[in-house]
C-alpha cells in the first residue's frame, strides 16, 4: 500500500512535485480549485528564457502525473491533526488521512485596478502582463488596439510598493516585460515600445542577453522612472507620465496600449489553511518557511511541506526545482531519516 | 473609459456623513472672492433643506494658507486649530465641517498627525490651555461643505427647478470637476470616491443631470502654490498650470467646469482671462471662456435662485451663455446693480475675453 | 556630520513625510513645479538622504526648496509613503530659523509673506482680506475685481456678506477678544518669535545688499530673474 501525500495546489508546483512523489513511490493526492491544472502557468503563451511554449509545459507535466488522483474543482475545508499525521478533509466530501502534506498554494496575480492612477479597469487600453498573454492564446479583446503605434509596458506594479502592501520585488516582471516587449514589437514592428521600469533586475540565465536583445535589434527604450499617473484622451489614447530619473526630467508619452506588469502577491485564501494547520506566516503575507537558506521546504509543523511560491514569488523553473527538492524532503521524512 | 471601472472605486471610498447638526466654519478665500457661494451654503442648508448648520462670529481663519506659505510654524496652526474645535465643543457640536479645502486638508492632517503623535497632540492641549484657557474635543464626524452639498444632492435635485441639460438639444451639459488638492490627495480615504476619481462633485453633476467629461489633466494642481501665487514674482508658475489644464480640456467641448476648493475656482477663472488678454487664447465657444462654478452656485443655480443673487456676476468669465444653455431667467441688467437695484456703475470689459 | 539632518528629524512633518527613497521619480512626474521650474523633488529626498551637512546645507540656502507649491500631489504616489512636499516643509522651516532663507532670492520671499499673513491674521483674523488686498499688486484678478474692490461696501452686501458687521456671516468683523487670542498662540507657539527672526534675518541681509527693508521687502515680492525656468 503506496502511503497518501495531499498536494494542495495543482500548479506546475504541484504537478512537479507529484511526479516526483509518484516516482519515488509514493500515492500524492493533488487537491486543485480551479478545473485544470497548471495554474497562472496554463493561462500564459511562451516562457523565458526559451520563449517555450507554456502549454507545452503543463501537457508534459501532466503526462507524468496521470497515476496521481486527482481532485479539480475542490478546495481542503479542514485539517486536522492526527496522532501520527493529519485528517485532511475536501469539499466534495473525502476525507485522506496521511502523514505528510505538501502547500504549492502558489501565489495571486496582483490586483491591477488598485493601483488606480493606471486606470486599469477605467481606461479602454490597459492592460496586464495576464490580459497580454491570454490575448497571445488567441482570446482578442477590444482592450487590444488593432494596430498600436505605441506600446509602454509598466514594472512593478503592486511590486515594491508599500502603499500597496506588498514590499517585495516579484523577480519574474523585469524579464517578462522584455519578452512581452519584444514579442510586441515582432507583431508590431513599427511600434514604439517603453519599459518604465525602477530598477531592472535581470538576474537569471540569459536574461541580459534579453535585455541586450531588446535595445540592439528591436529598439525598445527603457526609461527609468516609475509611472506615476495615467490619463485617457479624447482619442482613447492613454498619456502617460514618469521621471526620466537619468536625465532628471519630467516626461509625458501618449500611447495606444499599456500593459500593466502585475506583480505577484501572497495568495489570501491561504491564510484560512495557515490557520487551521496552524502555520506560520510571514510579514509578506506568504508563508514563512522553516528558514530561506537550507529549509525553504519545510514549515514550522512536522510533516508540512512547502514548494513554489505559496512562499514568496519564484520563477518557473525555481518553482520547478523546489517541487522536486520537497518532494525528497517529504520522503525524508517518510523514511524518519 | 470605462463607466463601470469608476463605479467599482466609487464604492470603496464611502465616508459616513450625519445628516443633521454640523458646526460650520467659514474660509478665507472664499469670503473674499465668492461672499455669496458662502452665503448661500448657509441659506441652502438651513432653510431650504432645514438642517442644522451653526456658526459662531468667534472663529476665525485655520491658519492653513499662512502654513503653506511657511510663514507660520506647525505648532502655530496647530493650536488656532485647536481652538477652533474647543469652540465648536463649547457650541456643543461633535460634527465639523470647513467652507475650505486647504482647511479640510489641514484638519484631517493635524488629527492624522495627533493620532500618530499624541505627545504632540498633548503639547498643543498645554499650549491651548495656556494662550486661551479653553479646552477642546476633537471631531467625531469631518466633512468639507463640498461633502456635504453631495450628502444632499438628490434632496436638492428634487427641488430642482432648472436641470443640467441643454434646452436646445435636450442632452446633458458637458462638465468637468476638479477637486482642490488637499481634499484627497494626502489622505484619499477621506475623500468621497478617493483621489484618483473623486465622485464629491461628480456625483453633484450626475445628480443634477449633467454629463460628468475626463480628461487626462483633470487631476493636475490649479497652480494655486500659495507662496507661488501670493508672491507677485512666482505667478507664472499659477498661470502655466491652469494653462496645461485649459489645453488638456480644450477638445472635450466642457460647458462648466464644478470645483471644490476656494482658489482652484478663482484661478481656473482668473488664469483664463489673463490667457486670453495675453494670446488672444479663449477655450470656450465664440470668444467666451468656460465657466468655473463653486458647488453653492452650481446647487443654487438648479434650485432657481437668481444667479446675481448668487455672485455669478463676480466671475471674470461670462456665465450668460451657460446660463441660457440650461434655460436659467435671469435679467441681464440687473447684473452689476447693487442692492435694491442701486447703480454702483460696472466693471469695464476684457479686450479679448468675451464678456457682458 | 548630520546635525542639519538630526535638526530635520525632529520635525513632525519629516518624520511623517521621510522614510526612505528609491528614487523612482513617481513625485516628480507629477509635480506641478517641475516642469515650471528647474526643480526635482526626488533629487531633494535624494540630498537629505545623504545626511550630509554641507549638502543640506547648500539645499537650505539655495532657491531650490521655494519651489514647492505645497500641493501634495507627490503625496498619493509614492510607493514609499514619502511626501516630498512634507519635507519640503521641514527643510523651509530649518532655513528660516537657521537664517539661511535669505541666501536665495525665493527664500527673501519670507519677507513680504510673512508681513502680510502675519498681519491679515493678527489685525483681521483673516488670511486674506479686502483691507490688505491692492488690486494694482492682482491685476490678474481682473477689471471685474477691480470694480468689485471700488464698491466693495455695496458689492459685498449685494452679495449678501456681512463685510465688518457684528455676529456671524460672511467677512464679519471678528470680536477683538478672538484676535487676542491669537496673538497669545502666536506668542505661546513661536510664532511671534518667527516674524522677529524674518525680520531681523532680512534687515541684516537688506543691509548688506544696500537695500533699504522696504526695497527689499517690494523687490522679493515681485523680482523674478531668468536663471529659475526650465526651458
Amino acid at each position: 500500500m503506496k502511503e497518501n501525500v495531499v498536494v494542495i495546489g495543482g500548479g506546475v508546483a504541484g504537478m512537479e512535485a507529484a511526479r516526483e512523489l509518484l516516482l519515488l513511490g509514493y500515492n500524492p493526492i493533488v487537491v486543485e480549485q480551479q478545473d485544470h491544472l497548471g495554474g497562472h502557468v496554463a493561462q500564459w503563451n511562451r516562457l523565458f528564457p526559451d520563449i517555450s511554449s507554456a502549454g507545452d509545459l503543463v501537457r508534459t507535466l501532466g503526462d507524468g502525473i496521470t497515476d496521481a488522483n486527482i481532485f479539480l474543482e475542490t478546495k481542503v475545508t479542514f485539517v486536522n491533526r492526527l496522532q501520527n499525521g493529519y485528517l485532511v478533509m475536501l469539499s466534495n466530501g473525502v476525507n485522506i488521512a496521511c502523514r505528510a502534506i505538501l502547500v504549492a498554494t502558489g501565489f495571486k496575480l496582483f490586483d491591477a485596478s488598485r493601483k488606480e492612477e493606471y486606470g486599469y479597469g477605467v481606461y479602454d487600453h490597459v492592460v496586464t502582463n495576464a490580459d497580454l498573454e491570454s490575448w497571445f492564446n488567441g482570446n482578442d479583446s477590444d482592450r487590444f488596439p488593432a494596430a498600436p503605434k505605441s506600446i509602454g509596458f509598466v514594472h512593478c506594479v503592486g511590486s515594491r510598493d508599500l502603499k500597496a502592501g506588498n514590499s517585495q520585488c516579484s523577480k519574474v516582471c523585469c524579464i517578462t516585460a522584455v519578452k512581452q516587449a519584444i514579442e510586441m514589437k515582432e507583431r508590431f514592428p513599427d511600434a514604439r515600445v517603453f519599459c518604465f521600469y525602477m530598477d531592472l533586475r535581470l538576474f537569471g540565465k540569459k536574461y541580459e542577453d534579453f535585455y541586450i536583445r531588446a535595445q540592439q535589434e528591436f529598439g525598445i527604450q527603457f526609461i527609468r522612472g516609475r509611472v506615476s499617473e495615467v490619463g485617457e484622451t479624447l482619442e482613447g489614447r492613454l498619456q502617460v507620465k514618469a521621471e526620466d530619473t537619468l536625465s532628471g526630467k519630467p516626461l509625458k508619452v501618449q500611447l495606444d496600449l499599456l500593459v500593466l506588469m502585475a506583480g505577484m502577491s501572497c495568495n489570501p485564501e491561504v491564510a484560512e489553511l495557515a490557520r487551521m494547520a496552524r502555520l506560520d506566516m510571514d510579514s509578506d503575507g506568504f508563508l514563512r518557511s522553516r528558514d530561506n537558506l537550507g529549509g525553504i521546504n519545510e514549515s514550522n509543523r512536522p510533516g508540512i511541506f512547502y514548494a513554489g511560491a505559496c512562499t514568496g514569488a519564484k520563477t518557473v523553473p525555481e518553482t520547478l526545482a523546489e517541487a522536486r527538492s520537497a518532494a525528497l524532503a517529504i520522503h525524508r521524512y517518510m523514511q524518519g531519516r | 473609459m470605462i463607466y463601470e471601472g469608476k463605479q467599482k472605486i466609487w464604492r470603496d471610498y464611502q465616508k459616513e456623513i450625519p445628516d443633521d447638526h454640523w458646526y460650520y466654519v467659514r474660509s478665507c478665500i472664499r469670503q473674499n472672492f465668492f461672499p455669496a457661494s458662502e452665503r448661500k451654503f448657509t441659506d441652502i442648508t438651513q432653510q431650504v433643506l432645514g438642517k442644522d448648520v451653526y456658526e459662531t462670529p468667534y472663529h476665525t481663519t485655520c491658519g492653513g494658507i499662512a502654513y503653506h506659505c511657511d510663514a507660520i510654524p506647525q505648532e502655530t496652526v496647530m493650536t488656532i486649530v485647536a481652538r477652533q474645535f474647543a469652540l465648536m465643543t463649547e457650541a456643543g457640536y461633535e460634527n465639523y465641517v470647513p467652507s475650505c479645502v486647504t482647511s479640510f486638508g489641514n484638519y484631517v492632517e493635524i488629527l492624522e498627525t495627533w493620532h500618530e503623535f499624541p505627545e504632540l497632540e498633548t503639547r498643543i492641549r498645554e499650549q491651548l490651555w495656556k494662550a486661551c484657557r479653553r479646552e477642546f474635543k476633537k471631531p467625531k464626524y469631518l466633512a468639507h461643505t463640498s461633502d456635504l452639498i453631495y450628502h444632499w444632492r438628490n434632496e436638492i435635485a428634487e427641488k430642482a427647478r432648472v436641470r443640467l441639460i441643454d434646452k436646445e438639444t435636450g442632452e446633458p451639459v458637458r462638465m468637468s470637476e476638479h477637486i482642490g488638492c488637499h481634499y484627497a490627495k494626502m489622505f484619499p480615504s477621506k475623500g468621497i470616491g478617493g483621489a484618483e476619481y473623486p465622485y464629491v462633485l461628480a456625483g453633484m453633476i450626475e445628480s443634477w443631470g449633467g454629463q460628468v467629461v475626463d480628461y487626462p489633466e483633470r487631476r493636475h494642481c490649479c497652480g494655486y502654490g500659495f507662496r507661488q501665487y501670493h508672491m507677485k514674482a512666482n505667478r507664472g508658475y499659477c498661470v502655466s498650470n491652469t494653462h496645461k489644464k485649459f489645453e488638456s480640456m480644450e477638445p472635450y467641448g466642457i460647458q462648466a467646469i464644478l470645483t471644490n476648493c476656494p482658489g482652484c475656482c478663482y484661478f481656473m477663472d482668473r488664469w483664463q482671462y489673463v490667457i486670453a488678454e495675453q494670446t488672444g487664447k479663449t477655450y470656450g465657444k465664440d470668444g467666451f471662456g468656460i465657466p468655473v462654478f463653486t458647488y453653492e452656485e452650481l446647487a443654487g443655480l438648479v434650485l432657481g435662485y437668481d444667479p446675481w443673487d448668487l455672485g455669478l456676476q463676480l466671475h471674470q468669465v461670462a456665465v450668460e451663455p451657460f446660463l441660457d444653455r440650461i434655460g436659467v431667467e435671469y435679467d441681464p441688467k440687473a447684473k452689476y446693480l447693487g442692492l435694491n437695484r442701486e447703480d454702483i456703475l460696472r466693471p469695464e470689459l476684457p479686450t479679448n475675453l468675451k464678456c457682458f | 556630520m548630520d546635525h542639519l539632518f538630526e535638526e530635520l528629524e525632529k520635525d513632525y512633518r519629516f518624520k511623517e513625510g521621510y522614510h526612505t527613497c528609491i528614487n523612482c521619480g513617481t513625485c516628480t512626474a507629477v509635480c506641478p513645479a517641475a516642469e515650471f521650474y528647474r526643480y526635482d523633488p526626488r533629487k531633494i529626498v535624494t540630498i537629505v538622504q545623504t545626511r550630509d551637512d554641507a549638502q543640506i546645507e547648500a539645499l537650505l540656502k539655495s532657491d531650490t526648496i521655494w519651489y514647492c507649491g505645497e500641493c501634495m500631489s507627490c503625496v498619493t504616489r509614492c510607493p514609499r509613503k514619502n511626501g516630498p512636499g512634507m519635507v519640503i516643509m521641514a527643510l523651509r522651516d530649518l532655513s528660516i530659523r537657521l537664517g539661511f532663507f535669505t541666501e536665495s532670492e525665493k527664500g527673501r520671499q519670507m519677507l513680504p509673506l510673512t508681513r502680510t499673513f502675519a498681519r491679515n491674521i493678527l489685525e483681521y483674523g483673516y488670511c486674506v482680506y479686502p483691507e490688505t488686498f491692492d488690486w494694482n499688486d492682482h491685476k490678474e484678478s481682473g477689471p471685474v475685481w477691480k470694480w468689485h474692490m471700488d464698491h466693495l461696501d455695496k458689492s459685498l452686501a449685494r452679495q449678501g456678506a456681512n463685510y465688518q458687521g457684528e455676529g456671524p456671516g460672511v467677512l464679519r468683523k471678528i470680536p477683538q477678544e478672538s484676535l487676542d487670542e491669537l496673538q497669545a498662540i502666536f506668542d505661546v507657539t513661536g510664532a511671534t518669535r518667527r516674524i522677529e527672526q524674518v525680520e531681523e534675518f532680512s534687515r541684516q541681509k537688506a543691509e548688506q545688499m544696500g537695500l533699504s527693508m522696504e526695497e527689499y521687502a517690494k523687490t522679493a515680492f515681485e523680482y523674478s530673474s531668468d536663471k529659475h525656468f526650465n526651458e
